[in-house]
């Protein structure tokens, strides 16, 4: 070619393009590549202690403002944006039993991509192994085996224990003192006075809370009362009053739970039911929040809730029975009620 | 065509210096792993946290009934062997984690009634020597005890330990 002055050359424009395309490739793997220049178990540490402190430190979240119900009551998981064990934000390293429990339950939430996704957060899937060690029962960890390096934090917690009531038929005179009433047909009322119970103690680490906590009424020696040993008992039925519902039919599990001589009674088994001598009723705050209080969601307008028991007896006695005096209250000075108590607890947290 | 062809690149040797020059590039992202100085707070922030964890947790009381927490009752009566085995309780609580060999060095400050502050030393697992890295977990109680005066009222007293791993 005589003319070729200002030519590019075939050789060169391949080798550029290829120098080009090549350094293109390696600048868009450069984000990926800077993830080596941080140290693991740097990276590791920071976020088990991160997810130490999501765990430890935050009431968790769900999905949307407008659910009343805080998390651990949701059924369906996608509603949980975000897992937390404090009783309240107000309360780092008081842990609530019901958000534990929750936690726990591997049947609700798989394993483990929910936990990632709820807990640990992040674009890269750690892997993790979260242990609650609880010193009154024994909890499996969530997670894999530990490998040789890891990241992981220790947090000491508390764990708030649930309240209930026992009401021995033999100790509870003062409550049905109408050993008149020598009829067939009883009544026995339980008052859980929430407003009362927020006023009379504020601190959310020791405060009976039926929204937040389970509730346990156990009723024992019941024959203990009666005249007549012999008649045969009936619960006829359990309904809960308060402004809010007029007459609720108590509920189903896993909301409530009845048990009736130490027998679970899986409603719907519609009541009556024969009862020889105790009674044990659980409430879930689930129950509380959707049936008892729907769609509240100030706490200012909780009111009173009343809990009746009736009875029917074969023949006439004398029976527990209050409808003459004032309703078992479910309160903090209560003798027959045993207070929330705060246990030790660690929480561990390894992240790989 | 290129008549002079001195110093002329051609395609397999620019393909080859191409290839060269991106692995190298490549192996000195690759390699480099920069130990930063934030690193070295891992350690100290995990015993950081589980020193003040269980201050904290001595600090709470287990019913609502309870007149005072146990650090509280701990101040008050002086019983250092108590805050040892409980703060030792906590803090070398055996679990998946790394073991923790931890020794303390616990005082508590108050201030007294001429405005001026008054450590007083506690309880130690050992004494210190200097060399000991050690990191600080504190507290503030409220103690009604004539701790730095003798007039009894209750006083903000500060509980400081420092803690290192043996």
């Amino acid at each position: 070619m005589p003319e070729d002055s200002g030519a590019l050359s075939i050789d060169f424009i391949v080798g550029f393009t290829i120098f080009l395309l090549a350094f293109i490739w390696v600048v868009s793997i450069i984000p990926g590549l800077l993830i080596n220049l941080q140290g693991f178990t740097i990276d590791y540490d920071a976020v088990a202690y991160r997810t130490g402190v999501i765990l430890v430190e935050d009431p968790g979240q769900v999905t949307s403002q407008n659910f009343i119900s805080p998390w651990e009551s949701q059924i369906d998981k996608d509603f949980v944006a975000r897992f937390g064990l404090a009783v309240s934000r107000d309360t780092p390293n008081i842990l609530s039993e019901e958000k534990v429990n929750r936690f726990l339950c591997t049947t609700v939430f798989t394993y483990p991509k929910d936990y990632q996704e709820k807990a640990i957060f992040g674009d890269y899937p750690y892997r993790f192994n979260i242990s609650i060690r609880d010193e009154e029962r024994n909890v499996p960890p969530i997670g894999d085996v530990l490998p040789e390096g890891y990241g992981y934090i220790r947090r000491l917690v508390k764990i708030k224990g649930a309240s209930y009531a026992t009401i021995n038929g033999t100790s509870i005179s003062p409550y049905f003192n109408n050993t008149d009433q020598n009829v067939t047909s009883h009544k026995f009322s339980i008052l859980i006075n929430t407003p009362r119970l927020y006023t009379d103690m504020t601190d959310p680490s020791y405060q009976i809370d039926p929204v937040r906590d389970r509730i346990l009424i156990n009723i024992t020696s019941l024959k203990s009362t009666m005249s007549d040993p012999n008649s045969g008992i009936n619960l006829t039925s359990i309904t809960v009053v308060s402004n809010t519902v007029s007459t609720l039919q108590y509920s189903s599990i896993p909301d409530t739970i009845l048990s009736l001589d130490n027998t679970i009674l899986v409603l719907p088994n519609k009541l009556p039911q024969p009862v020889s001598d105790n009674i044990s009723i659980t409430f879930s705050p689930k129950y509380f929040q959707e049936q008892v209080y729907p769609g509240l969601f100030d706490k200012t307008y909780y009111k009173p809730i009343y809990v009746n028991l009736s009875f029917t007896l074969n023949s006439n006695s004398t029976f527990l029975n209050n409808s003459w005096s004032s309703p078992f209250d479910y309160n903090y000075t209560n003798v027959n009620v045993a207070q929330p108590q705060l246990r030790d607890a660690v929480v561990e947290v390894a992240i790989w | 065509m290129v008549r002079d062809d001195t110093g002329q690149l051609y395609t397999i040797e620019g393909l080859a210096a191409a290839l060269i020059m991106i692995i190298t590039a490549f192996l000195v992202v690759n390699a480099t792993s920069v130990y930063t100085a934030g690193d070295t707070h891992i350690n100290d922030m995990q015993l950081e946290a589980l020193g003040s964890d269980a201050l904290k947790m001595m600090d709470v009381a287990a019913n609502r009934s309870d007149a005072e927490t146990p650090l509280q009752d701990i101040i008050r009566t002086d019983n250092s062997t108590r805050f040892k085995t409980m703060f030792l309780n906590y803090s070398n609580v055996s679990g998946s984690g790394p073991r923790h060999d931890i020794q303390f060095n616990a005082s508590y400050t108050c201030r007294n009634l001429d405005n001026s502050t008054k450590n007083v030393p506690f309880i130690s697992t050992r004494n210190l020597t200097g060399g000991e890295h050690t990191v600080r977990a504190t507290k503030w109680v409220i103690v009604n005890k004539p701790v730095c005066s003798s007039v009894t009222v209750p006083r903000a007293v500060l509980v400081e330990v420092l803690l290192w791993r043996d």
